[in-house]
């Protein structure tokens, strides 16, 4: 049977149990990011970690018992060998309040890699398990010490991208996600053991006002949908700022393309879920993550793949978070040029006057009658001339300003859920306006329920049923 | 053994005893009810009312597999009401209050004309059993009679203690003797138990009550009968009343928690939510300034008066002052005390679907032993036990009825995969599928099972069938005549109905052969047409699930290979080795994301077999 680890009262009465599901193995991994450091730390959790660290690491002097949360000097051993081979720090920090809620034990060390990787091979060698990616905070969720939202925004706060990501992730690992959702729920929860106590229990007198069912379920739209919005926003600091760079040929768009790229690129590790296109590079300005999408590729296709790729980058291009129109300044404008600036003039898009380092022969006061809405810079791709301001530029014009303290919903995932949520709510309240039964509405909100558990990770069957009894004397 | 006494034995006749013992008598086999008091024959130990919402459902459902309790309700029914009349068809259930004494002796007269069945008054000590499986009883005597299954059915008797006040004594009822040997025999055969309690009101004497004090809550003009097979009208004989406790009602509550064993943590066992106590609703809503209660006859021969909504532990003092403090009941008399009881139940996980237990076989529980609370939830489960003993017995594959067919589906489902914390009490909103299993088509869900069992006969069989021809052809005039709106826009019949504010006597006008159609058959009507969008929808989802549930799980399965698995969840799956996926999901406590794992590594196993296979083959 299945202890409760914890339980959460909320002040409506309803009870969330965390179940404390354990495992037999014990897991261990290397904690800090590849490459070559000063330090490196190897994690082990389960509750084998003690022991099989004891079979790894010999202390510098002899004891009797290993303190908890007290640095041990001494070294990593291999037993194979019969040999010390690195200098290292042991902790030991026993369960319930570590990271994953289980015992785990860290080896600080020096940070190459070849030592790192023996420390774990030992490790296995001794029992442990290597640790699948995201082990250590699965457990950390499925022990309940944080919910699923927590988890992913730590997976993203580890993966981000960008400065403003890692922010936003920061929030929502403190759990800044989960209590919106989390209120929404309850507050959903309520609403519908209102309707369902009225439906159960006819003769108690109970009343519920179709004012009070509307607004409630009012409130939850706006909330939910204040959280799809902020999907857009989210995917640009995941997925980063689409910016299309477009124009005819031989106007310098590769020779700008490289410009940003050199002066720019961003290292980034693939985030997972996104596919990476070879006609789109990533650039970081400012704080935020940019995808350039490369039009200069487009040229004809010779096989079945490059057109896919090029109709994938016309794709991206047309959905594009914004546009540089590149124009080479060095000749008169034609009938191409303008019919180009009347295309994109009601997009987001920043005109590029390219070529300034050759003779002005393009008519820039023309060029500005035609489009007064857009952003016009003139530059030099090649001689590296105005680009400063452009980056500034792009910045301020492309990136999506949200409200200040905003939950960011960063994952398709979670928008899909919380779209899934809007539809039944909205169902809902058109049923309630057309003066439908109680049950046929309520069969809507009812659908909401699973969707916001799956969001964070409590499906508990029993909450209205709980929160009737809570809140209604009925019953005989 | 070659010869038994009877096929079947049944150990108490109460609701879940009456329709296990009938059931298996009109399948043909040899039964016997024993019963401690041949006079407490489905006596309603509670609430003189059988229905209300999801347990009016039940007594449909019950009714239309070949069950007796609506049959008998409608018989002996004195107040009669249709629930959620102002709302739709699904949520609607009906609620009679019955004479008790007349169905009581209506029960027994009608199970001593039931063929096959022997009714015999006797204490039941042991079960006993060889090998593992249940071959009779022993009664306090010392005689033994076998059989090859017995069904138990002793409602809260087993260890069953009363409390009132501080003041505690054995009982399985009010002064009726509880059944202690037998609950140990159970417990001896590996059978887990706990303990629950549930409480019940004081009766009053009619005639010292002052009834004007009280809001009058008439019958229904035209009352809906349970059964399907009730042909004649029935009447209303009484009305029921309204009162409210006060504040000054509140205060002796409180000055005396002490004395209330319910409240004081005296009583060990786990009580229902939704039946509180006078002390618990007190305690729970200290803001709310009365409580509601109702006065309800219990029958047309009898003074005694049920005050429903204050069931209570406290001693007799002060239940007599909390009297007192009502007005209209001052001077009323106490003929029974209300009182407290605690009695064992046994976990239901540890049953079949069919009822039967795990651990022993030719065993079954039904009723409050499986730690349900109600009439209607515990016929329900004999009904089921009976069944499905007959069947075992006659090598028949057994019947089990799944959650998108019924509240006994729902009912049995939850007990065996997730047991139960508190006495188990049957809501709508526990199914998923509410929308579908309706009053209104309990018959057309059921009927069809209780022929092929045996237990529905043919004249009654033909009116259903004859019912469900006439619905056809009026849902066949409903989608193709048309229809006017006041908006001017002409549209067909079935969309006009759809209109919320819209009911079938608006629209009758417009429907020929309109006047053969029943009551019974517009509610029925006017459910399937209004509901039909969800309805449509459900299906698909039903139907889905229903092909996964099929999945078979390879007998060979190592259950250890399966990824994302807790080792609890293998554990469950290695002690259980379900065949089927459905067989998987009522495994107590697998977690569906559990279920959802196993189906998709069942799958990719099949995806991989397949790729591997030689093209020839195909």
């Amino acid at each position: 049977m299945l202890t409760p680890l914890r339980k959460t009262v909320y002040s409506s009465g309803i009870t969330v149990y965390h179940i404390q599901v354990m495992f037999e193995d014990t897991i261990i991994a290397v904690s800090t990011a590849p490459g070559y450091g000063g330090l490196g730390v190897v994690r082990l959790s389960g509750d084998q970690a003690l022991q099989i660290s004891k079979k790894i690491f010999t202390p510098k002097k002899a004891l009797t018992a290993i303190s908890p949360r007290q640095p041990l000097l001494g070294y990593l051993f291999n037993s194979e060998h019969n040999e010390r081979f690195e200098t290292a720090y042991l902790t030991f920090f026993p369960a319930p309040n570590t990271y994953t809620r289980e015992d785990m034990v860290e080896f600080s060390c020096h940070g190459s890699p070849v030592i790192l990787e023996e420390a774990v091979r030992l490790g296995v060698k001794a029992g442990a398990r290597h640790a699948r990616p995201g082990e250590f905070t699965l457990r950390a969720y499925l022990h309940g010490r944080i919910d699923i939202l927590q988890a992913e925004a730590i997976n993203d706060l580890i993966m981000a991208p960008s400065l403003a990501q890692a922010k936003i992730s920061f929030r929502q690992m403190e759990g800044s996600l989960s209590k919106k959702i989390g209120a929404v729920r309850k507050a959903l929860i309520h609403l519908l053991s209102q309707i369902e106590a009225t439906i159960e229990f006819p003769d108690d007198g109970l009343k519920i006002s179709q004012r009070h069912i509307q607004k409630t379920m009012t409130n939850a739209i706006q909330t939910v949908n204040e959280l799809i919005k902020s999907y857009d926003f989210g995917k640009t600091l995941s997925e980063g700022t689409t910016v299309a760079i477009t124009g005819r040929t031989n106007v310098g768009k590769s020779t700008l393309f490289n410009a940003l790229l050199d002066r720019e690129r961003a290292i980034v590790t693939p985030y997972p879920g996104t596919t990476r296109d070879y006609l789109t590079e990533q650039i970081k300005i400012k704080d935020s993550l940019f995808s350039l999408i490369d039009m200069a590729g487009m040229g004809a296709a010779t096989d079945q793949i490059e057109k896919e790729g090029i109709q994938r980058g016309r794709r991206l291009a047309k959905e594009a978070d914004g546009i540089l129109l590149v124009l080479d300044a060095s000749r008169k404008e034609t009938k191409e040029d303008i019919a180009l600036i009347k295309k994109f003039q009601k997009q987001k898009a920043i005109l590029l006057l390219n070529k300034i380092d050759l003779p002005v022969k393009m008519d820039i006061q023309t060029i500005k009658t035609l489009a007064p809405e857009l952003s016009i810079l003139e530059i030099s791709a090649l001689k590296r001339l105005n680009l400063k301001t452009l980056e500034k530029t792009i910045a301020d014009r492309f990136i999506p300003h949200p409200k200040k303290s905003a939950n960011i919903v960063l994952h398709l995932r979670q928008k899909l859920l919380l779209q899934d949520v809007d539809d039944a709510l909205q169902n809902a309240l058109q049923l309630l306006k057309d003066g439908y039964p109680e049950e046929m509405f309520g069969e809507e909100i009812r659908r909401t329920l699973p969707a916001l558990g799956e969001l964070t990770g409590d499906i508990r069957m029993d909450d209205v049923m709980s929160d009737i009894f809570n809140r209604f004397c009925v019953g005989k | 053994m070659e010869s038994y006494d009877f096929d079947v034995i049944v150990v108490g006749a109460g609701h879940a005893g009456c329709e296990a013992a009938h059931a298996a008598s009109l399948m043909g086999l040899k039964t016997c009810l024993v019963t401690i008091n041949l006079e407490t024959i489905a006596q309603m130990s509670c609430n003189p009312a059988i229905g209300g919402l999801a347990k009016g459902h039940l007594v449909r459902e019950i009714d239309a597999l070949g069950g007796i309790m609506g049959l008998l309700a409608d018989r002996t029914g004195i107040h009669f009401r249709l629930l959620n009349r102002s709302r739709g068809g699904a949520v609607q259930a009906p609620r009679a209050q019955s004479d008790k004494a007349l169905y009581r002796s209506a029960m027994k007269h009608w199970l001593e004309k039931t063929p096959n069945l022997a009714l015999f008054q006797g204490i039941v000590t042991d079960i006993l059993t060889e090998n593992n499986s249940a071959w009779g009883v022993r009664t306090i005597e010392g005689n033994t009679f076998s059989s090859r299954a017995v069904i138990v059915t002793p409602g809260t008797f087993l260890n069953g203690k009363i409390h009132i006040g501080l003041h505690h004594y054995p009982a399985g009822r009010a002064n009726e003797p509880p059944s202690e040997e037998l609950s140990e025999s159970l417990k001896t055969l590996g059978l887990q138990s706990f303990r629950l309690k549930t409480g019940t009101p004081m009766r009053l004497h009619k005639d010292t009550i002052h009834w004007d004090h009280f809001t009058t809550q008439p019958g229904d003009d035209k009352p809906v009968p349970f059964s399907f097979r009730t042909h004649k009208k029935l009447n209303n004989k009484i009305a029921c009343y309204i009162g409210y406790t006060n504040v000054k009602t509140h205060a002796i509550i409180h000055r005396n928690l002490d004395k209330s064993p319910l409240y004081s943590g005296k009583i060990t066992g786990i009580g229902p939510r939704y039946c509180p106590s006078i002390e618990d609703k007190v305690i729970k809503f200290p803001h709310h300034k009365r409580h509601q209660f109702f006065l309800e006859l219990e029958g047309l021969d009898t003074a005694e008066v049920y005050i429903n909504g204050i069931s209570s532990s406290l001693p007799l003092e002060v239940q007599k002052d909390i009297l007192k403090s009502i007005p209209g009941l001052e001077e009323a008399e106490i003929l029974r005390p209300a009182y407290g009881i605690e009695y064992d139940a046994f976990v239901p996980t540890q049953l079949h679907p069919t009822l039967e237990t795990r651990p022993i076989a030719n065993l079954f529980f039904a009723g409050q032993i499986n730690g349900t609370s109600g009439y209607e939830e515990a016929a329900a489960q004999g009904l089921i036990a009976g069944i499905n003993a007959s069947l075992k017995i006659k090598g028949r594959p057994p019947f089990i009825l799944r959650r998108d067919e019924a509240y006994i589906g729902v009912l049995i489902d939850d007990l065996i995969s997730k047991g139960v914390e508190e006495p188990y009490r049957l809501f709508t909103s526990r199914a998923e599928y509410r929308l579908q299993l309706r009053i209104d088509n309990a018959d057309a869900r059921l009927m069809p099972y209780g022929k092929e069992l045996g237990l529905i006969d043919d004249e009654d069989f033909k009116a259903f069938q004859q019912k469900q021809k006439r619905i056809q052809r009026i849902m066949t005039i409903l989608e193709s005549e048309k229809v006017k709106t006041e908006a001017q826009k002409t549209i067909r019949l079935k969309d006009m109905l759809k209109k919320p504010e819209i009911k079938f006597e608006q629209i009758r006008e417009h429907v020929p052969q309109q006047a053969e159609l029943s009551d019974e058959d517009i509610r029925h009507i006017e459910s399937e047409v209004k509901y039909e969008g969800y309805l449509i929808k459900q299906a698909k989802e039903i139907a889905h699930n229903l092909k996964i549930d099929k999945e078979k799980i390879p007998a060979q399965l190592d259950f250890q290979s399966v990824p994302g698995l807790t080792r609890e969840a293998r554990e469950k799956l290695d002690q259980y080795r379900p065949r089927t996926i459905a067989e998987a999901k009522r495994i107590p406590s697998l977690t569906p994301a559990a279920i959802t794992n196993l189906h998709i590594h069942i799958k990719l196993q099949q995806r991989n077999a397949q790729k591997s296979s030689p093209r020839s083959e195909r």
